[in-house]
């Protein structure tokens, strides 16, 4: 019983593991990876008491070892630089231009 | 006699509250937002907040303006290039004109208020965009109290605050208009703490921000904000709670600077 939910859980944590390694929160991966890990040895200890082997072992190492090296990849390349903003400048030029317009008949009171 | 003392004694203190000085023209702020969880930080977007000058016919105003910008791996997943802008009065830091150009994840919105602040009215335009590229608009007068302000020209007004002057728990209401409603901003002076930011380290006044009769920014003292101990008054540092982890605003640079 123990071991099945073992299972369940270290496969579940391995597979949430990869799919946030993949995305640009890889840094979070590290939590599902210490826990599919636990639970892999844990499931490992578990197996080789009953002398019995189990597959799903190495499928859960295997995502795990995905998910780290993804990880630690990504620490390591990535950096944090800012995309295309030529979108962004040239939407600031248009309302610029707009605003001085829509300015044009303001008349500053001292008073506010 | 005596009344003419006073009310020229008034007229001189609420001048010199309503005085602007700490934001300067071509000043250039950047700050990093990151999502931090459990001390796992992911960078998420850059934030620029930066002033410069605006002449009209008429009149010299200042321009406002801050953007956000998610860095390149996020691009893909959910891209967002916003831009918020306040036309202000250099000396006083009233906003005149306050546009809201945001695009977040294919997600278009164009807001503009036209101040009159005469009349205590807000013109606004709501500019959406519909799934084929076009766009309709939606005009509406907004009537709003003479203090109430936009965001952006909110966040600078509060810089302008003279927090030395304050005690630990002295709090003070704002009203800001956003999406075509006035909503009261508390922020509470908590007391000054000394922080290592990427400018230094500095003596900040810590602030508590919190809206009311709304869940966005809630707990108590869980929105913080450090503003530098000196003439300038930098945010330096801010953190939000969000349901699972806290949102950072970290400063990167700052330049241009008044004193």
């Amino acid at each position: 019983m123990l071991k099945k939910l073992l299972i369940a859980l270290g496969f579940i944590a391995a597979i949430l593991a990869v799919v946030l390694a993949v995305t640009p929160l890889s840094n979070l991966s590290v939590i599902p990876i210490i826990v599919a890990f636990v639970c892999g040895l844990l499931i490992l200890l578990i197996s080789k008491k009953e002398k019995s082997k189990t597959k799903t072992i190495q499928y859960i190492f295997i995502m795990v070892i995905i998910a780290l090296s993804l990880t630690i990849y990504k620490s390591i390349f990535s950096t944090s630089e800012i995309g295309n903003t030529d979108q962004l400048e040239q939407r600031d030029e248009e309302n610029l231009e707009d605003s001085k317009e829509l300015l044009e008949d303001i008349e500053i009171d001292e008073d506010f | 006699m005596k009344a003419y003392l006073l009310l020229f004694f008034i007229s001189f203190a609420t001048l010199c509250i309503g005085q602007n000085k700490t934001v300067a023209v071509g000043e250039k702020l950047v700050y990093s937002a990151s999502y931090n969880m459990s001390g796992l930080l992911t960078d998420i977007a850059q934030i620029k907040m930066e002033t410069s000058e605006v002449k009209t016919s008429k009149s010299t105003l200042m321009r406002l303006k801050c953007t956000a910008t998610t860095y390149e791996k996020w691009d893909n997943f959910f891209k967002i290039r916003d831009l918020y802008e306040s036309y202000v009065n250099p000396k006083t830091l009233t906003p005149y004109l306050y546009k809201r150009d945001i695009s977040e994840g294919g997600y278009y919105k164009f807001m503009q208020y036209k101040y009159n602040h005469k009349a205590n009215l807000v013109k606004s335009l709501k500019r959406k965009k519909r799934k084929d590229g076009k766009t309709w608009d939606e005009n509406k007068n907004v009537t709003i109290k003479p203090s109430t302000k936009d965001i952006v020209a909110t966040l600078y007004y509060i810089r302008n605050l003279d927090i030395h002057k304050a005690n630990p728990g002295d709090q003070q209401d704002f009203t800001v208009l956003f999406d075509n409603e006035e909503n009261v901003i508390t922020l509470k002076y908590i007391g000054k703490e000394t922080i290592s930011t990427k400018i230094g380290t500095k003596e900040c006044y810590k602030l508590a921000i919190s809206l009311k009769g709304s869940d966005v920014l809630r707990g108590k003292n869980a929105n913080l904000l450090w503003l530098t101990a000196d003439a300038n008054k930098i945010p330096v540092y801010a953190k939000f709670k969000i349901p699972v982890g806290n949102g950072e605003l970290k400063i990167q640079s700052a330049t241009g600077l008044k004193n």
